[in-house]
C-alpha cells in the first residue's frame, strides 16, 4: 500500500472504516521475509518484562479459555482458542527470553517462527480478538491473555503484518490526528455546529480550564450529539471546561494496531493539551480502548504520574450524580439493560458508575445474565470492526449479544462506548434487529434538571 | 565319627531312644514347615529311617557362631535335636571334640568316604582380599571352601554372612568378604539367610534335601520359597494397624504400648522375606516385632550398609549433608536463573539498539 | 547396590538436586526480568490483597462458565484432590517428606488412600482421553503435555501396583515407584508441571494488577 495516498473512508455505513478494499494489502512494506521475521521477534522480545514472561510460562494447555471467547463459542473452530492466538509468540518467547532460552536456541527445541506462520496468525491476532479479556476471567492460571495479544500486535506491526484497514486507519490517525477523517478543522466545525444545533455553550481552545474534554472520532463523525451532551452536563455543573484542537482525539489506533510509537504520539497529544490548559481532569469520551490507553497506559508513556486525573465519562457521571453536582430527573422511566464495555468495565474497573446513573435516571435495570466483568463483548472492539473480512465472524459473535439483550426483556439498551454503539448499529442493520444501543451520556444530558427553567 | 555311618537313620534313632511317634511328629512338622503336601510327611517317615545317615561337613569362616548357637541352643527336646540325629555331623570345628590334625583328618576322611554325596554347610563370609585371611591348618578360607566344596552334593549357606556377605561385606569390607554363591559356582547352593536364621528353617531345609535328595524350590536369591516366600510385613500380626494408619512414633509412646505398626520406627518388614512372623523364635514364642522392635531386614542382602535401621522405609537415603547440598543446589539455581534473566535483558537491549539504528 | 537402595539413595538424591536447581533457575529467570514501574493513578491500593484474593478465588468455578466447562473442571478437580490425598495423606509419603523437611502430620487410613489412588488414575485416564479427543486440547497439546501426563500418572500407577504386589516383588515395585517419582521431580522444573509454582505467581500477578485498576477478576 502506498503511504502517500490515504485510502478512502467509508463514513456512510453504520460503522466507520476505510472503504472495503478491492485489493487487500495485509502486508506492509518491502522487507525480505527473514528480516521481517527478525523485526517481528526483536520488537516482541524487546518489550518483554517479568509480567508477560510469567504469563507465557504459566499456560497448562487446559483449553478453557476457548469457552470464554465469543469467536470460539460461535464457530467451534479450535483455532479461535484465545491462548492459541499467541502461539508463535509463545514459541518466540521461549526461544529468545525464557529462562532456558540458550538451550532452546542451541538445541533448536523451539524453532524459529516463519513469516508464513505470522501471516496465518494475522487473522487470529486481529480479526478474531477484540482484546475484551473475557478469557482472562476463566483462565485457571490467571493469565491475562488479552495483554499478550496486545504485545504480539507490537511485533506484527513492526513486521508490517497488520490487516489492511487497521493499518490504514492507524496510519491516517498518525498523519492527520484522527483515524476517521476528524481532523482538527473538521472537529472544530462540528463542535460549532452542535453548539448551534442544540443551543449550548461550547468552549474551544481555552488557555485554562478545569476539565479537558476529549472525543472519539466515532462520536465526532457519527454521534456528534455526544459533544453537545457533554457540554450540557459540564455547563450544568458550572465547571470550566474546554475542547482543544491540539488534543481532542481520544481513540488510539496506535494501540489497536500495535504501533507503540504511534500510540505514544497519540497519547502525548492529549497529555500535552491537558497540561497546556492546566486541566485537573482529562475527561475521556464514551470509548473503550481510549480508557485503557489513557487511564492506565498514559502515565507510563509520559514516564511519570500525570499532573491531572483521567476519568471516563461514565465514571465522571456516576461520581457526580452520586454527589449531587449533576441533578437528573427520573426521565427514563422504562426497563433498561446496560451493555458493559469491556475496556471500561471488565478491564477498567468502572463497574458500578453506569448503574448508579441509570438508577438516578429512573431506569428499571434488567441485568443481562452475564453482566459486569462477565459480560460478552459486542465483537467489534480491538479494531475488529474496521476489518471488512472479519464481518462474517463478527456477526456470529454479535448474535450472542442479541440473544443476551433479548433475554433481559428490557425496552432500552444503553452503553457507554461509541465503538460498541457502532458495532450494535452495524449488527442491528445486518440482522434487521429492533434494538438500538443508546448513549449513557446522552441519556443524562436529556434528563438534566435545569434550575433556571 | 565315621564309623557311625554304618547305621541307618532308623537304627540310630532307636539307639538314641527316640520313639517312632516322636519321629513321625518331626516328619509332619518338617513337611508342614516346607509347605509340602501331607503325603510328603509319610514319604519322609518311610524314606528316612531306611537311609544311611548322611555325612555333613560344617565349615565356619568369617562368622560369629550365632548361626550355630541358633541351631543348637534351643529348648530340649526339640525338632532341631532330632535333626542332629538324622545326620552325621562329621566336621564342625566348633562342636567337635577333635582338634588340630585330628580334626582335619576327620574332615578329609569323611570327604573321601562320601565323595560326591556329603552335604556342606557354610557359615560365615569368605575373605577374598588377601589369600591368607582366616587361615586354619595352613589353609586359607578361600582354599578351604574350594577344596571342601569339590566333593559336596550341595552347599548350604547358613546365615546372612554366608548367603550374602552379611556384616563382613559391609563397608569398607577390609577383608574383601564375599558370599558362598560367588565362590561355589559348580554346585547347587541353598541360601538360608538370617542373622541368625530361624533354627526350624535350617533344619527344614536340610530335611528336605535329605528326604528327597534334591534342593527345595528356591527364589531368585536361592532361598527356599517355603520359608522366604512372604514378607514379614504381609504376615505380621501388626499389619491391620498399618492399614488403619496407626503407627508407633517412638519406642515408648502410646502407639508402641498399644502394639501399633513400627513402620515409622524403621521396620523393614515390607521388604524382608523371612518366616519370623509365622514360625517365630524360641519354639514359636515371639519374634522381634512382637517384642516391640522393628525388623532390621537381616535376611536381606546388604541390610547393614543402607544406613537406615531406624529410618522409615519410604524416607530417602541421603549420603552427605542434605541441607547443605540442597542449599547449594538452590543457590546455584538462583544464580543460573539470574544469569539467564540478565542475558535476556542484554538481548533486549541489543534489540532495542538495533531497532533505533 | 540393589535397585531399591539405588532408588532411595543416589537416584532420589540427584533428582532432588536437579529439582532444586531447576525450580529456582526457572523461577528466578522469570522474576528477574524487567519490571516497569506503573505511574498510573491506582483506583485501589492493596494490591497484595488482590493477589491473595485471586489466588484463592480463581479456584472456584464461575457460574457463567460452569455449563460449558463442567466436565473438564470436575475431572481436573478429582485428580488434583486425589493426588493431594494420596501424596499428603499416605503415611509412607508423609515420612518421606518428613525425612526431607522435618514436617509431620497425621496420615489417613490406607483404604482411603487406595480408593483415592484408583479414582485418581481413572480421572487421569479420562483427562488423557479428553486431551486427544477434544479438538481444542488436541491442537494445543505438545510433547510437554503428554510427557507431563505420563510422569504424573506413573507414580500413582506404580504406587498402586506396589501396595497390591502386582507384577513384581514388592521391593522391585517400590524401587520403580520411587524412580518414577525421581522422573517426576526431574521433569517438574522444565515442563508444564511447573504450574505448581506458577499458579501462585501468575494468579498473584493478575490479582495485583487488576486490583490496582479495580478491574474484574
Amino acid at each position: 500500500m502506498s503511504e502517500a495516498t490515504l485510502p478512502p473512508l467509508d463514513t456512510e455505513s453504520p460503522r466507520l472504516s476505510v472503504e472495503k478494499p478491492g485489493q487487500r494489502y495485509d502486508v506492509q512494506g518491502d522487507i525480505p521475509d527473514p528480516e521481517r521475521i527478525d523485526i517481528a521477534m526483536r520488537s516482541f522480545v524487546r518489550d518483554f518484562g517479568a509480567v508477560a514472561a510469567t504469563y507465557m510460562e504459566s499456560c497448562i494447555h487446559c483449553g478453557m479459555c476457548a469457552e470464554a471467547c465469543h469467536f470460539y463459542v460461535q464457530t467451534g473452530d479450535p483455532k479461535y482458542t484465545p491462548i492459541w492466538k499467541i502461539e508463535p509468540f509463545k514459541q518466540a518467547y521461549k526461544r529468545e527470553v525464557g529462562p532456558f532460552a540458550p538451550f532452546m536456541r542451541a538445541l533448536n527445541l523451539k524453532r524459529k517462527v516463519t513469516v508464513e506462520e505470522l501471516e496465518e496468525w494475522q487473522e487470529l491476532l486481529y480479526d478474531s480478538c477484540t482484546m475484551c479479556g473475557r478469557c482472562t476471567m476463566i483462565c485457571p492460571m490467571g493469565i491475562d491473555i488479552a495483554s499478550l495479544v496486545g504485545l504480539a500486535r507490537h511485533g506484527m506491526h513492526k513486521a508490517g503484518l497488520v490487516p489492511h484497514e487497521l493499518w490504514a486507519v492507524a496510519e491516517r490517525a498518525e498523519r492527520e490526528g484522527s483515524p476517521l477523517g476528524a481532523t482538527a478543522q473538521v472537529f472544530e466545525d462540528r463542535v460549532e455546529w452542535m453548539g448551534d444545533e442544540h443551543d449550548v455553550d461550547m468552549h474551544m481552545n481555552l488557555d485554562e480550564a478545569e476539565v479537558l474534554v476529549t472525543m472519539s472520532s466515532i462520536e465526532i463523525q457519527k454521534y456528534p450529539e455526544s459533544m453537545a451532551a457533554v457540554a450540557k452536563v459540564l455547563n450544568h455543573m458550572g465547571l470550566s471546561w474546554t475542547f482543544r484542537t491540539d488534543g481532542y482525539e481520544a481513540t488510539n489506533f496506535g494501540l489497536l494496531s500495535g504501533n507503540a510509537d504511534w500510540q505514544k504520539d497519540m497519547s502525548m497529544k492529549l497529555i500535552e493539551a491537558a497540561i497546556a490548559c492546566k486541566a485537573k481532569i482529562l475527561l475521556l469520551p464514551e470509548c473503550g480502548h481510549a480508557y485503557s490507553a489513557m487511564r492506565w497506559a498514559g502515565a507510563n508513556l509520559y514516564g511519570k504520574p500525570l499532573p491531572f486525573k483521567v476519568r471516563h465519562i461514565s465514571e465522571f457521571l456516576g461520581e457526580h450524580v452520586a454527589d449531587g453536582s449533576i441533578r437528573v430527573k427520573k426521565g427514563l422511566g422504562t426497563s433498561v439493560t446496560f451493555h458493559d464495555p469491556c475496556q471500561i468495565v471488565r478491564r477498567g474497573g468502572a463497574i458500578e458508575a453506569p448503574r448508579i446513573v441509570l438508577e438516578a435516571l429512573g431506569a428499571e435495570i434488567h441485568e443481562m445474565e452475564e453482566n459486569r466483568g462477565m459480560n460478552w463483548c459486542c465483537g467489534g472492539g480491538g479494531g475488529v470492526i474496521t476489518i471488512h473480512r472479519a464481518d462474517a465472524l463478527r456477526y456470529k459473535a454479535f448474535q450472542i449479544k442479541m440473544q443476551q439483550v433479548e433475554k433481559t426483556g428490557a425496552d432500552m439498551l444503553v452503553t457507554s462506548c461509541s465503538n460498541c454503539r457502532q458495532t450494535f448499529d452495524d449488527g442491528q442493520a445486518h440482522f434487521h434487529w429492533d434494538k438500538t444501543a443508546h448513549s449513557l451520556l446522552e441519556a443524562v444530558a436529556d434528563n438534566l434538571i435545569d434550575e433556571e427553567s | 565319627m565315621a564309623e557311625h555311618d554304618e547305621y541307618t537313620i532308623g537304627q540310630h534313632l532307636q539307639s538314641q531312644g527316640i520313639s517312632r511317634r516322636a519321629f513321625l511328629k518331626f516328619c509332619t512338622a518338617m513337611a508342614s514347615a516346607l509347605a509340602l503336601p501331607p503325603s510328603a510327611a509319610l514319604a519322609m517317615a518311610s524314606e528316612l529311617p531306611g537311609k544311611r545317615r548322611p555325612s555333613v561337613i560344617y565349615m565356619s569362616y568369617q562368622e560369629c557362631t550365632g548361626c550355630l548357637e541358633s541351631l543348637t541352643r534351643s529348648f530340649s527336646p526339640t525338632l532341631e535335636n532330632l535333626m542332629f540325629n538324622v545326620m552325621s555331623l562329621d566336621y564342625d570345628d566348633t562342636l567337635q571334640a577333635a582338634a588340630g590334625f585330628q580334626a582335619e583328618q576327620a574332615r578329609e576322611a569323611a570327604m573321601k568316604a562320601n565323595w560326591g554325596k556329603y552335604l556342606m554347610i557354610v557359615d560365615g563370609a569368605i575373605p577374598n582380599a588377601n589369600n591368607g585371611y582366616c587361615t586354619a591348618a595352613g589353609k586359607s578360607a578361600l582354599d578351604s571352601i574350594r577344596e571342601t566344596a569339590k566333593g559336596a552334593a550341595a552347599v548350604v549357606a547358613v546365615g546372612t554372612c554366608a548367603a550374602f556377605g552379611g556384616l563382613p561385606i559391609a563397608n569398607p569390607n577390609p577383608t574383601g568378604a564375599t558370599m558362598v554363591s560367588d565362590i561355589v559356582t559348580d554346585k547347587p547352593v541353598i541360601n538360608v539367610p538370617g542373622c541368625p536364621p530361624i533354627p526350624a528353617v535350617i533344619t527344614g531345609t536340610l530335611a528336605h534335601f535329605l528326604t528327597f535328595g534334591k534342593l527345595p524350590e528356591l527364589d531368585q536369591l536361592k532361598r527356599p520359597i517355603a520359608f522366604y516366600g512372604n514378607t514379614i510385613h504381609d504376615r505380621c500380626y501388626r499389619r491391620p494397624f498399618y492399614d488403619q494408619g496407626k503407627f508407633a512414633k517412638t519406642f515408648d509412646d502410646e502407639g508402641a504400648r498399644n502394639g501399633w505398626c513400627l513402620y515409622e520406627l524403621g521396620c523393614k518388614g515390607p521388604t524382608t522375606y523371612n518366616a519370623c512372623a509365622t514360625v517365630k523364635w524360641n519354639g514359636g514364642t515371639s519374634f522381634p516385632i512382637q517384642s516391640g522392635h522393628g525388623c532390621f531386614g537381616c535376611s536381606e542382602p546388604g541390610f547393614w550398609d543402607r544406613g537406615d535401621l531406624y529410618k522409615p522405609l519410604s524416607a530417602g537415603l541421603w549420603h552427605g549433608n542434605m541441607a547443605a547440598e540442597l542449599g547449594t543446589a538452590a543457590v546455584a539455581g538462583i544464580a543460573i536463573g539470574g544469569a539467564a534473566a540478565m542475558a535476556a535483558r542484554h538481548r533486549q537491549d541489543a534489540h532495542q539498539k538495533k531497532e533505533t539504528k | 547396590m540393589d535397585l531399591l537402595t539405588f532408588a532411595r539413595g543416589p537416584a532420589l538424591q540427584w533428582s532432588l538436586i536437579i529439582f532444586a536447581v531447576g525450580m529456582l533457575w526457572r523461577l528466578t529467570g522469570i522474576l528477574l526480568l524487567r519490571r516497569k514501574p506503573d505511574h498510573s493513578e491506582p483506583r485501589h491500593t492493596g494490591t497484595w490483597r488482590g493477589a491473595l484474593k485471586l489466588i484463592a478465588t480463581r479456584s472456584v468455578p464461575k457460574r457463567e462458565f460452569w455449563a460449558t466447562t463442567a466436565f473438564g473442571q470436575i475431572i481436573g478437580y478429582v485428580f488434583h484432590i486425589g493426588l493431594v490425598i494420596v501424596i499428603f495423606g499416605f503415611v509412607p509419603h508423609i515420612l518421606f517428606i518428613r525425612s526431607l523437611t522435618g514436617l509431620d502430620w497425621p496420615g489417613l487410613p490406607n483404604s482411603l488412600i487406595y480408593l483415592s489412588g484408583a479414582i485418581t488414575v481413572a480421572a487421569l485416564i479420562a483427562v488423557l482421553i479428553r486431551r486427544v479427543s477434544n479438538p481444542v486440547l488436541r491442537m494445543l497439546s505438545n510433547f510437554d503435555d503428554y510427557f507431563s501426563w505420563l510422569v504424573t500418572t506413573a507414580p500413582v500407577v506404580t504406587g498402586l501396583l506396589a501396595v497390591a504386589h502386582l507384577g513384581a516383588r514388592y521391593e522391585t515395585l517400590l524401587a520403580i515407584h520411587i524412580l518414577s517419582i525421581c522422573l517426576l521431580l526431574i521433569w517438574m522444573p522444565f515442563g508444564k508441571l511447573f504450574h505448581t509454582v506458577m499458579i501462585f505467581v501468575s494468579r498473584g500477578t493478575t490479582g495485583a494488577l487488576f486490583a490496582r485498576k479495580g478491574a474484574s477478576t
